[in-house]
């Protein structure tokens, strides 16, 4: 599952888009670990986290409620959350710290400055994990503009049919980029997209 | 996922949801599901956007099963017991130890992002790189979908099955990485269809992942974002 990795985009628009996951390990650390989940979302929320999600149960629309996505929090889930600056990042990795949940923490985002964020807060990077990019038939690809949107649910459960369709009714004015942008977090159950980046490419786009 | 098109309306809300592409309109039977195409990842259903509630989960048989398995993230695996396509990989390495000093952790996921891949392509890729003796992630789905671990050969029912993506897993000793990369080139222009490439590697003392450099050695490319384990789980995993 490497769901987090692999989004597309530039330096300058992935300066705003870092991915918080928390996670039990079977066997290890994951009997008891529900509680301490939901600790991580409730520190998420704290810090002004972009969106939430839970990779096990689905998001907060297919829960109906966020109250619904943290009262049904179970042992093995992975749980989500984005955020759009280094402020929060560190803030995070702080409370987290503190907090001291003993699951596993793993922060997305530009290598260089998530480093730069664990030396602030004193910490070492432990493994890192790099995309090599996508090889094959790429011809296949959606646009560079489309994948820097649809990459961020790596499940790829957001169809580049549905961005083209919403990137046009922002361009007809019928809709704000922000309201694309939380149509289109729907489908994404782990709540990985990050709708503040979705949006401003989405304006982006359609202002073109 | 099926239409009851006792029920369908035909209004089309559906179409452009589906990941894949595999509602269709222009059948005899007016919005239509192309049943070999579909993945059963379960996007047209859980966004509640069907006026009629026409859209439905059939029943899934083996082999049609790990269509769900790869492709609907809500599906938990056996081998894995998480949700997803994978597995806890370097997510858990500071309790797991998984890829160890000395280490690199490689993943193909075919079909990703959003292409889609057929087995048949997935196999291809596995006994490309089995020929270097490498041993596939037990933990990860893909493998017990294999006949033979060892040359990477699959279950024939499953060759012609459709799914978002598929993960083919493994870690290899550091020396390796070169030999494995250089069948991959040799192999990616064979499919028909993409793979996202990782690679992963426990920090060193001198603040480096070590896979960078072999990377960068060889002259490939490297994403400046990536996925980071702080190393906040406990018990913190001790090496010898």
């Amino acid at each position: 599952m490497t769901h987090t990795l692999h989004r597309v985009g530039n330096r300058e628009n992935l300066q705003g888009d870092y991915v918080f996951l928390c996670m039990p390990s079977k066997d290890i650390n994951h009997v008891g670990s529900g509680p301490k989940l939901r600790k991580f979302l409730e520190l998420c929320l704290k810090n002004n986290c972009v969106t939430l999600g839970d990779c096990r149960k689905g998001n907060e629309f297919h829960q109906l409620s966020r109250e619904n996505m943290l009262d049904n929090i179970e042992d093995r889930a992975v749980v989500t959350a984005t955020f759009k600056d280094k402020q929060a990042v560190v803030a995070m990795i702080e409370d987290l710290k503190k907090e001291d949940l003993g699951l596993s923490i793993v922060i997305s985002g530009l290598v260089d400055e998530v480093g730069e964020c664990c030396s602030k807060t004193g910490l070492k990077m432990h493994t890192v994990e790099h995309s090599m990019g996508r090889w094959g038939k790429t011809e296949k690809l959606p646009p560079q503009e489309i994948l820097e949107i649809t990459t961020m649910c790596g499940h790829s459960m957001i169809s580049v049919n549905f961005i083209s369709e919403m990137i046009d009714e922002v361009k007809k004015g019928k809709m704000t980029a922000e309201a694309a942008a939380a149509e289109l977090f729907k489908p994404c159950m782990c709540g990985i997209f990050n709708t503040d980046r979705a949006a401003k490419l989405i304006a982006e786009i359609a202002g073109k | 996922m099926q239409i009851n098109k006792e029920t369908c309306v035909n209004c089309g809300l559906c179409v452009s949801r589906c990941p894949v592409a595999a509602i269709k309109t222009d059948t005899p039977s007016g919005v239509q599901i192309d049943f070999d195409e579909c993945v059963e990842c379960g996007v047209c259903l859980r966004w509640r956007v069907c006026p009629t509630d026409s859209l439905y989960q059939q029943e899934l048989k083996w082999p049609r099963t790990i269509r769900s398995i790869m492709s609907d993230v809500l599906t938990i695996a056996e081998e894995s017991q998480i949700s997803g396509r994978g597995t806890e990989e370097m997510k858990t390495n500071d309790v797991t130890g998984r890829f160890k000093k000395g280490w690199v952790g490689l993943a193909m996921e075919l079909g990703r992002p959003g292409v889609a891949t057929r087995m048949y392509d997935v196999e291809k890729v596995a006994m490309a790189v089995a020929k270097e003796g490498v041993e596939f992630e037990r933990q990860n789905p893909i493998t017990s979908m294999m006949a033979d671990q060892k040359t990477g050969k699959f279950k024939e029912e499953l060759l012609n099955e459709r799914v978002l993506s598929a993960i083919i897993e493994f870690g290899v000793r550091e020396e390796k990485v070169p030999a494995i990369l250089k069948i991959l080139e040799e192999v990616a222009p064979t499919l028909d269809t993409v793979f996202s490439l990782d690679i992963c590697s426990k920090v060193g003392d001198d603040g480096a992942a070590p896979h960078v450099a072999i990377v960068e050695d060889m002259g490939l490319w490297l994403s400046p974002n990536g996925k980071i384990n702080i190393g906040l789980g406990r018990p913190l995993v001790k090496e010898d």
